[in-house]
């Protein structure tokens, strides 16, 4: 029996990769309450649907890709990513026009419940489509890579690389989005103020459809990350979504920014709840890690009531 | 920004969070409904709600040409598919039964069934009808425990009524000796995975159980049973959710111990997601992994890489294969209902035929003579006998109660004095990411 050490740094990995799923998931929850006004539930369902379109579409890539590979991971699973990332985008889209356009003259909760319906509508289709068991991409596990536990003492795998790096290159291109680009302007603008930005010339339709497509892409990210490190569940996205909601308020609802920080430091705090156990900090076990998040949510905004980033007063 | 602008930011963040909190509970709800006998075993669809399940109750009389024994079963409600499998199982146990018949006369057996709907009350409510109206001396029922013992402790009890329990798996039962059942308790199952890990030379071990009923009572009798009776150390005991999408937490929680062997107490999908997860980190060859049941299933092998288990251990719930008599009821059962039967309806038929057994043993047909022959039937002091016909030709041949062992399709039943019976288990280990069974164990 090798005697097992456990570096601290071991929780700190396992915490960026978490949160690094948190963060894909919160950014989108957060352009849709900013934008659209409304917490929408569907949006954990919008991850599983991402997760398994993916899965649907590595049914046909893998055959014509084979197994050539990339970054330790095979090609086909960057393809079917991008396939699942532009499934979500496509129906998040479709869900507006059909349902959210038309009940938007109703108040907050009316869209709020209509989501609760769209979300069940999704799993139902899910259910329908793939069955309730679980399913997997079929990338093979490497466990972890031998140099990194060598020399830092920490297991990481290639796909924890990749989902971290994939991660950081989506929110980069995100920000330089948000930043950099007319569309980027309107969008913040709108989600400053909606009735100002129309009066300013800013077709706020069009916002509206960028807000979905890339709001629905990254959930999909998030959705085919969890299901590369998890397993692929039709409850999975569900199962995850009270902690991206957390994540959401925490980093000042309707901030694209804050959402980034929150679902970081919602990702760790649920991670590192055994290392905070082991120093004495925080006395109880990791089966409490969501609990623990939530109550250092609940501090913060006891500190900062509209968020991280929030707009003050 | 404008103070109505104001109002409705905070109604949004209110309205998110109450319905966050009420979609939390729709989700213990959901955990719930697993129960508490995980379903692994679960070949037979569930339903079949609306049968027709009375049969013939002539007389309720000894003497005549026909017994009525009762039987309460759930029908309906969330254990309906626990039901399907007991009324199969009661239907072959009863036609193996009438074809031979009971006594020298050859006196037919019929069950009068009441449904409990899956509750407590429907339970009373049937047992009482059974008991009283029809003055059965002999009740098989139910499934659920709660049900089982709200029976026994508001009817059977009082009215000297023999009960049997056909599928009730709580440590409870065992407190009540009137109270007998076919199903073994739960806690017999801990006591011998503790032995399994035990005999393997652990004496340090990390214990992770999925947050119900079922993790709950298997980790307790484990976990006492591992540190009181083998004298060795739990290093860490600790509960996990259902449906979280990471258990590395836990897992790294469970590698800074000593334990040389983890015993993981929970379903396929949370375990799935361990095995994947100890594998990414490097744990299975550093530690000896064990399960339970619920931990074998074709599932699991899917979604975990190869080797990412092997040399893992575990005991599940197991019909005697090789025992002609439970091939005969395979084969009945396949022939009959185009399905491949459960230990359910295993127990259901054993139940089914004890009943009869203890009404061919006994002298007269009253609660109090049956109950005195009924633990004998099944005991390990007297011969063997495999089923109906072979139990009956002993005991016609003046054979006393204690001259007959019935060696059930469920097991060897042998009641002992709590009216529980040994469970009755299989070791099964993983190799090339296979499952291999191999050795029984009883309790």
């Amino acid at each position: 029996m090798i005697p097992l050490q456990i570096s601290p740094f071991q929780y700190v990995a396992n915490g960026v990769v978490f949160s690094s799923i948190i963060v894909l998931a919160a950014i989108g929850l957060s352009l849709v309450y900013s934008i659209a006004d409304f917490a929408n539930f569907a949006h954990g369902d919008l991850m599983t649907v991402g997760a398994f379109s993916a899965l649907f579409s590595v049914g046909f890539l893998r055959p014509m890709l084979g197994d050539a590979g990339v970054f330790g991971l095979p090609l086909w699973f960057f393809l079917a990513l991008a396939f699942g990332m532009g499934a979500a985008a496509v129906i998040s889209v479709i869900t507006d026009r059909v349902i959210y356009q038309p009940v938007k003259g109703s108040d907050s909760i009316g869209l709020l419940i209509s989501s609760i319906g769209v979300a069940l509508v999704y799993r139902a289709l899910v259910f329908l489509s793939f069955g309730t068991e679980a399913e997997r991409y079929g990338v093979p596990r490497q466990g972890p890579i031998p140099w990194v536990r060598e020399s830092l003492g920490i297991a990481v795998t290639p796909r924890n690389l990749v989902v971290v790096t994939l991660t950081v290159v989506l929110v980069a291109a995100l920000h330089l989005t948000l930043t950099r680009t007319t569309l980027g302007r309107k969008m913040r603008a709108t989600a400053d103020n909606a009735d100002l930005a129309r009066v300013s010339g800013i077709r706020t339709s069009e916002v509206i459809l960028a807000m979905w497509l890339i709001g629905g892409a990254l959930a999909a990210a998030g959705g085919v990350f969890l299901g590369l490190e998890e397993l692929v569940r039709p409850r999975m996205g569900f199962d995850i979504l009270l902690i991206v909601f957390a994540a959401v308020i925490l980093g000042g609802i309707g901030s694209v920014y804050g959402a980034m920080l929150g679902g970081l430091v919602i990702g760790m705090v649920h991670e590192l709840v055994p290392l905070f156990n082991q120093w004495g900090v925080i006395p109880v076990g990791s089966r409490y890690a969501a609990a623990v998040a939530f109550v250092i949510m609940v501090a913060i905004l006891l500190v900062r009531p509209s968020g991280i980033a929030g707009e003050s007063g | 920004m404008s103070p109505h602008d104001m109002d409705r930011r905070t109604l949004l963040k209110l309205s998110g969070l109450s319905l966050v909190g009420a979609t939390a509970g729709c989700l213990e709800g959901e955990e719930e409904e697993e129960g508490t006998t995980a379903a692994t075993t679960t070949a037979e669809s569930g339903g079949g709600g609306g049968e027709e399940t009375t049969t013939a109750t002539e007389e309720s009389g000894g003497s005549g040409s026909s017994y009525t024994i009762g039987m309460v079963d759930s029908l309906t409600g969330s254990l309906a598919p626990y039901g399907e499998r007991n009324t199969r199982g009661r239907e072959l146990g009863l036609a193996a039964v009438n074809e031979v018949g009971i006594g020298s006369e050859g006196a037919s057996l019929n069950i009068s069934v009441e449904d409990d709907e899956s509750t407590n009350q429907g339970g009373v409510n049937g047992a009482q009808k059974l008991v009283n109206q029809d003055g059965v001396p002999l009740l098989i029922g139910s499934v659920g425990s709660g049900v089982s013992i709200a029976i026994h402790d508001s009817v059977t009890n009082d009215a000297g009524v023999v009960q049997i329990s056909q599928n009730s798996t709580s440590p409870e039962l065992t407190t009540r000796p009137e109270l007998l059942r076919m199903s073994p308790s739960g806690a017999a199952k801990g006591q011998a995975l503790a032995g399994l890990v035990s005999d393997d030379g652990h004496d340090t071990v990390a214990v992770t159980w999925i947050n119900n009923d079922y993790g709950t009572g298997l980790s307790d009798v484990f976990a006492e049973t591992f540190e009181s009776e083998l004298g060795g150390t739990v290093a860490y005991n600790e509960p996990h959710d259902q449906g979280q999408s990471s258990y590395s937490g836990i897992l790294t929680e469970m590698a800074s111990t000593d334990a040389s062997a983890w015993i993981f107490l929970t379903y396929a999908n949370e375990y799935t997601v361990m095995v994947n997860e100890g594998f990414d980190q490097g744990y299975n060859t550093s530690v000896d992994y064990y399960g339970a049941e619920s931990t074998v299933a074709d599932s699991i092998i899917e979604n975990t890489p190869a080797g990412s288990m092997d040399g893992m251990k575990g005991i599940t719930e197991s019909a005697p294969q090789d025992q002609e008599n439970y091939q005969n009821f395979v084969a009945a059962f396949e022939e009959n209902y185009d399905a491949t039967p459960t230990v359910w309806s295993a127990y259901a038929y054993d139940a089914v035929t004890v009943a009869a057994l203890a009404i061919e043993a006994a002298d007269e047909f009253t609660g109090e003579a049956l109950s005195s022959v009924v633990r004998d039937v099944t005991r390990p002091e007297g011969e063997e006998v495999f089923n109906f016909e072979e139990a009956a030709a002993v005991l016609r041949d003046g054979g006393s109660p204690s001259d007959i062992n019935y060696q059930g399709v469920s097991g060897p039943v042998d009641l002992d004095e709590n009216g529980d019976p040994p469970g009755y288990y299989q070791i099964y280990n993983v190799e090339d990411h296979e499952y291999v069974f191999g050795d029984y164990i009883t309790s």
